[in-house]
């Protein structure tokens, strides 16, 4: 037996396991998520896929740290105290002093995590130069511990004022409170940057998941000892997986931890196939997903809410917990299979943003849902059969039809319901390419998630794209994205003044942390003097003022249009060592088989009703062309070729879509 | 047949679309950061289809503003041809201030006007003897900063250079209105550029038809709204502090008609416009008067022609809130507009006690500080602080919080004292400032800080002299207070619209007002 790849992602209702081994031998398996205990669902996932087989390392992806904050599951979030600066105690409650809608007279805004009881204010300053004005008094500390601790805490986060610029006061608290407390964060050491509301904010929402994202690995491990396994790794949401040492002390680093995996498997698989520019578009049951790939690399942000809501496809600013940690940019909306099909008050046809959910789920499952949703629709409309993931679930096309006539003529409303959807996921795309200057038109479309390749190519017309790319088991792609990545460890340094020291330092201390990397990305967040926002460039490999002003300058042209005559600011420097793994092998579609369709279906797919051929993806040979309109069925999606398209087997076992 | 629905959602999408656009190359924070600015598609009949906003002001604003400028070139025959772009900020106009440029374009398709594009920013300085062009002290418009006239910007798709350089010759950053006009002018390309690839995708017919859908669709949700509002005539009174002394209070009446077909609103006995920058043009009065109405609307409803058709708005010429040249308006946009919206919510409070939280802070307490640094440098801050959210008939008002006709956010406490020399001393709830009541007021902030060098300090605010209101035997919230801690220890009373000088180590205490309790 060869090296063996496993990965587990976890999401809110499948839990999808997969398995390569070196001669790109793959497995999968979907089972349903345990909510309370995800750890039984891996278990549940991997037994049917490596049943006696060692699992010495798992990949895993998890949604753990974002049920949490927002009280999805049943998963009490542990007391937690704060420690501020005198005078700024409800910097966490204020937060930008923005409400997070317009006309909503009953606005609310995100619960502060940590109540005000719990905030203690410190007698201690350091100015805007990292003066210390006002120095720790071990004695007030000491008595607070003792308070915190009547008070049943067990979580304790730190963040003074100026503390990223010197944060000796906040060391000499941790000192201090670790005598007391197992889970102590402090600011400096998780987002030691300027903006006191966001690096408050980031450190508190990480107190508050140390204790629970402890525990959760504890029991992870147990669990797979039956599997032998000793190491595990958890994706991180900028895509890169992190060892459970270091995803246990920053959790807040595992919060897009899902969505990131999927993004991280488009960026590898458009680089396997050397496409430059591409979007990876990932559509499930509730929500449709866009990441921008450019010159073959994912767009990174550091700008980020949990618990947040969208608007226009992007966070409203407000609505939840600001985390400055790196994120893969995505672009989120309320588009999905599930999404409702509705009318509202004047009668007109509306999709989203509610959605079925996973129970009851579209009326078609015959699970007592009697909402149309948009799987009933592409069901309505032959674009997917009625026998999904292998025959495990049946849907009725009957059902469907009862739940589309509520609202008018059923194939009308499936074929505008079907229009809608997909002019709200391309504003999605448009908003990751257009905010960066780009035209979308340029991009391939990398298609995945269980509905995506059902609407790839209708996304694609309406962008003006001309190939889709459909990767092997797009239902999947998200945990085959965990076998895709490297390792990744970040650290960062803020306001540094020697840039070659600060890097240095940096590394080594990365290496002391993790043990030897393969290679090290050096960062850096850039302003004009006076800007209120920065940009993130990739340093130089000269170190000088010239040289980084050049990249920054690019950078800046390229993503606002305009450069200034200005000097510049070095408000960040960050390292992110890598630790190269290895790639799996995804095979290759076998040569020399006859293509045949396993059946026809009449389908409404280029505005007319056909008999359309429809194929299993698993007998398709390679290099073979398939006309549009056609189907192809696999075991995860479904793959719809309107006319005007063709569809080729391509390299890697993808399906590729040209027109 | 395509059907309605899918023009509609794709307009508004185009005009969401202008407004990434106009951010993405936009060089000034204030659009960048607070989105402040709005973009719209018009049909060619002069109505709004689409409108993408995010600040309360634009609202209805944009409405009044559009049908003005439109009205103004024809009557000064000024064509908009095909590849023209017209600017101006005159706020009698326009409908603001100053600040608020507004660009327009005709959406040409095989050479005939089917509709305009036009969008609307805020500039953050415009010209005029202060920085940030809002002057408390203002007596005329002409204290305030540069008045720009319908002009053509961009003609048969050149900017016009001489008109450009005219522009910046009056402004303080230069560079930063030229950003964010280009901006502006990329804004509407984008909008021109999407519409016609919708129409090369639907037909000319059937867009038409979808964006006459889309109005017809924004009012009868609007009306259906209505239809469940109790039917009649709702009156109420507030007061705004035009000076230091109990004197200088104004009343502003109002009158709200609610019927099957519309809602109208008069304000009767309205004071003369004021040498004081206090005064509404009608485009503030109207977005102020319509954020009241579409607060109280639940559901999501289109902002077009649609929803502004069943509003109607009523204030005489020459008036506090319906200014004439040449009375300044700097302010109207921010202490009057919300005013409006608290005398609307109180008159309607009576007819709809459910719906209607008591009065929130009431006040934006603008802040514009500024002065020479240790090198001789000049500085200038402009801060807005949030207060108290008013109670609700079902629970406690949000403390801390921007409400009504802003929502701008704050400027991080580190990020000030690292660009201005200043020392901030606290930033937190002010604590029992929310009105009692069987639900509590939300509670205002205090904000203080000391500044490192001497500086000026201007004060344009309000809900000194009243309180925010409590409703239903709600007690009302504690009134803003501004207090200076000289060095020497003397502690001296700031009252609202004022200019101090400040010295080193001097510590100014802000607090803003608590919101009213309910019940």
């Amino acid at each position: 037996m060869g090296d063996i790849l496993v990965g587990v992602d976890v999401g809110g209702t499948f839990t999808d396991a997969i398995y390569i081994d070196s001669n790109g031998v793959m497995k999968v398996s979907k089972v349903s998520t345990t909510p309370a205990k995800p750890e039984i669902g891996i278990v549940n996932a991997l037994n049917q896929i490596v049943r006696g087989i060692k699992i010495p390392e798992l990949l895993h992806a998890t949604t753990i740290a974002t049920n949490a904050i927002l009280g999805q599951v049943k998963l009490e979030l542990p007391n937690t105290a704060l420690l501020t600066t005198n005078g700024f105690k409800d910097i966490i409650e204020i937060g930008r002093q923005n409400r997070p809608k317009l006309y909503d007279l009953f606005f609310t805004k995100p619960r502060p995590l940590i109540p005000r009881k719990f905030r203690y204010e410190i007698n201690e300053r350091v100015s805007v130069n990292g003066e210390i004005i006002k120095d720790i008094n071990e004695n007030e500390i000491t008595n607070i511990a003792n308070e915190l601790i009547k008070n049943n805490i067990e979580s304790v986060a730190v963040s003074y004022l100026h503390s990223y610029i010197n944060p000796k006061n906040e060391i000499k608290t941790k000192e201090i409170l670790s005598r007391y407390f197992k889970y102590v964060t402090i600011s400096n050491e998780i987002a030691p940057e300027p903006r006191e509301y966001e690096r408050t904010s980031t450190t508190v929402v990480n107190a508050v998941l140390r204790p629970i994202v402890s525990r959760y690995i504890d029991m992870l491990s147990s669990s797979l000892k039956e599997f032998g396994t000793e190491k595990i790794y958890i994706m991180s949401s900028s895509g890169g997986l992190v060892n459970t040492i270091d995803a246990s002390e920053r959790p807040v680093q595992m919060i897009e931890s899902g969505p990131a995996a999927g993004a991280i498997a488009a960026a590898e698989l458009s680089n396997m196939l050397s496409i430059k520019n591409s979007i990876g578009f990932d559509m499930g049951g509730t929500t449709a997903k866009a990441s921008a790939i450019i010159d073959g690399k994912l767009e990174i942000t550091t700008e980020y809410e949990v618990g947040g809501e969208a608007h226009h496809g992007r966070t409203i600013k407000g609505s939840g917990y600001p985390v400055r940690f790196p994120f893969i940019d995505l672009a989120e909306v309320s588009a999905g299979g599930g999404t409702v099909i509705w009318k509202d008050e004047a009668n007109a046809l509306r999709v989203g943003p509610i959605s079925v959910g996973a129970d009851p789920g579209p009326a078609s499952y015959g699970k007592g849902g009697d909402k149309a949703s948009i799987t009933d629709a592409n069901l309505l409309l032959g674009r997917i059969g009625n026998k999904l993931a292998g025959g495990e679930v049946s849907l009725n096309v009957e059902l469907a039809r009862k739940a589309l006539s509520n609202l008018g003529d059923p194939e009308e409303i499936s074929i505008s319901a079907l229009e809608l959807i997909n002019l709200e996921m391309a504003r999605a795309v448009r908003l990751v390419t257009v905010e960066r200057g780009l035209d979308p038109s340029s991009f391939s479309i990398i298609a995945f998630g269980g509905a995506g390749p059902q609407h790839a190519a209708m996304l694609a017309e309406e962008l003006g794209s001309q190939e889709v790319i459909i990767p092997p088991e797009p239902g999947l792609f998200s945990a085959l994205g965990l076998l895709m990545a490297d390792s990744r460890f970040e650290a960062r340094l803020a306001f540094p003044k020697d840039l070659q020291d600060a890097f240095d330092k940096l590394e080594k201390e990365l290496v002391k942390k993790v043990g030897t990397l393969d290679y090290f990305i050096r960062l850096l967040d850039v302003r004009y003097q006076g800007q209120g926002y920065e940009l993130t460039i990739t340093a130089p490999e000269k170190l000088d003022k010239e040289s980084i002003e050049k990249s920054f300058a690019t950078v800046h042209y390229n993503t606002y249009g305009f450069t200034l005559n200005r000097p510049i600011e070095i408000v960040m420097s960050r390292v992110f060592g890598i630790k190269v793994r290895p790639k799996p092998y995804l095979g290759e579609a076998k040569e020399g088989i006859e293509l045949k369709e396993k059946g026809f279906r009449k389908a409404y797919i280029s505005k007319s009703w056909d008999e359309v051929p429809v194929y299993e993806r698993d007998s398709l040979p390679r290099g073979c062309k398939i006309k549009g309109p056609a189907i192809i069925d696999e075991y995860s999606s479904t793959i719809v070729i309107p006319r005007g398209w063709k569809g080729e087997v391509g390299p890697h076992r993808t399906v590729i879509l040209k027109r | 047949m395509v059907s309605w629905e899918i023009i509609h959602r794709a307009t508004s999408f185009i005009s969401e679309e202008m407004g990434v656009a106009l951010r993405r190359s936009a060089l000034s924070p204030n659009i960048r950061e607070r989105a402040d600015h709005s973009c719209a598609i018009i049909d060619a009949n002069e109505r709004i289809v689409a409108q993408a906003e995010h600040i309360p002001v634009h609202l209805g604003s944009l409405r009044v503003g559009i049908k003005n400028l439109l009205d103004y070139l024809e009557k000064e025959k000024i064509e908009l041809n095909e590849g023209d772009m017209i600017f101006s900020n005159d706020p009698y106009l326009t409908g603001t201030h100053l600040n608020d440029v507004t660009v327009i374009s005709g959406i040409y398709y095989k050479g005939k006007l089917i509709g305009y594009t036009a969008n609307k920013a805020h500039h953050v300085d415009i010209g005029g003897p202060v920085f940030g062009s809002i002057n408390p002290q203002a007596t005329t418009i002409y204290e305030e900063g540069e008045i720009v006239p319908p002009v053509k910007l961009v003609e048969k798709g050149e900017i016009r250079d001489d008109i450009l350089k005219m522009f910046l010759a009056n402004v303080k950053s230069p560079l930063t209105n030229e950003g964010d006009l280009k901006a502006q002018i990329a804004a509407n390309l984008t909008g021109i550029k999407r519409v016609k690839e919708l129409i090369d995708k639907y037909g000319l017919d059937q867009t038409i038809d979808g964006w006459e859908n889309s109005i017809k669709y924004g009012r009868e949700l609007a009306l259906k709204e209505i239809s469940t509002w109790p039917k009649g005539e709702f009156t109420a009174e507030d007061y705004l502090e035009t000076g230091t002394d109990l004197s200088d209070l104004v009343n502003i009446n109002v009158n709200v008609k609610i019927t099957e077909n519309n809602v109208t609103i008069l304000y009767p006995k309205l004071i003369k416009q004021l040498r004081k920058p206090l005064n509404a043009v009608f485009g503030v009065t109207f977005a102020a008067s319509s954020f009241a109405i579409r607060s109280l609307m639940k559901g999501d409803i289109p902002t077009n022609e649609g929803l502004y058709s069943i509003i109607n708005v009523i204030a005489d010429e020459g008036s506090l809130l319906n200014a004439t040249p040449p009375a300044p308006v700097s302010g109207g946009n921010l202490e009057t507009s919300q005013r409006i919206v608290d005398v609307i919510l109180l008159a309607l409070s009576k007819a709809m006690p459910d719906r209607i939280p008591a009065a929130s802070s009431g006040t934006m307490m603008n802040i514009m500080l500024g002065g020479y640094d240790k090198n001789g440098k000049p500085w200038a801050y402009y801060e807005t602080i949030g207060g108290g959210s008013g109670a609700r008939p079902n629970g406690d008002g949000v403390s801390g919080v921007h409400t009504n006709m802003t929502n701008t956010m704050n400027t991080p406490i580190e990020i000030t004292e690292s660009t201005y020399p200043m020392f901030f001393t606290s930033y937190k709830i002010r604590e029992g400032s929310g009105g009692e009541g069987k639900h509590r007021g939300g509670d205002g902030i205090v904000r203080s800080f000391k500044v490192l060098y001497p500086a000026r300090l201007a004060v344009m605010s309000s809900r000194f002299l009243t309180n925010p209101y409590g409703l239903f035997n709600g007690k009302p919230g504690k009134p803003s207070k501004l207090t200076i801690k000289r060095k020497n220890g003397s502690i001296e009373d700031i009252k609202p619209l004022s200019v101090i000088e400040l010295f080193a180590d001097d510590e100014v205490i802000i607090e803003t007002p608590g919101g009213g309790g309910y019940g």
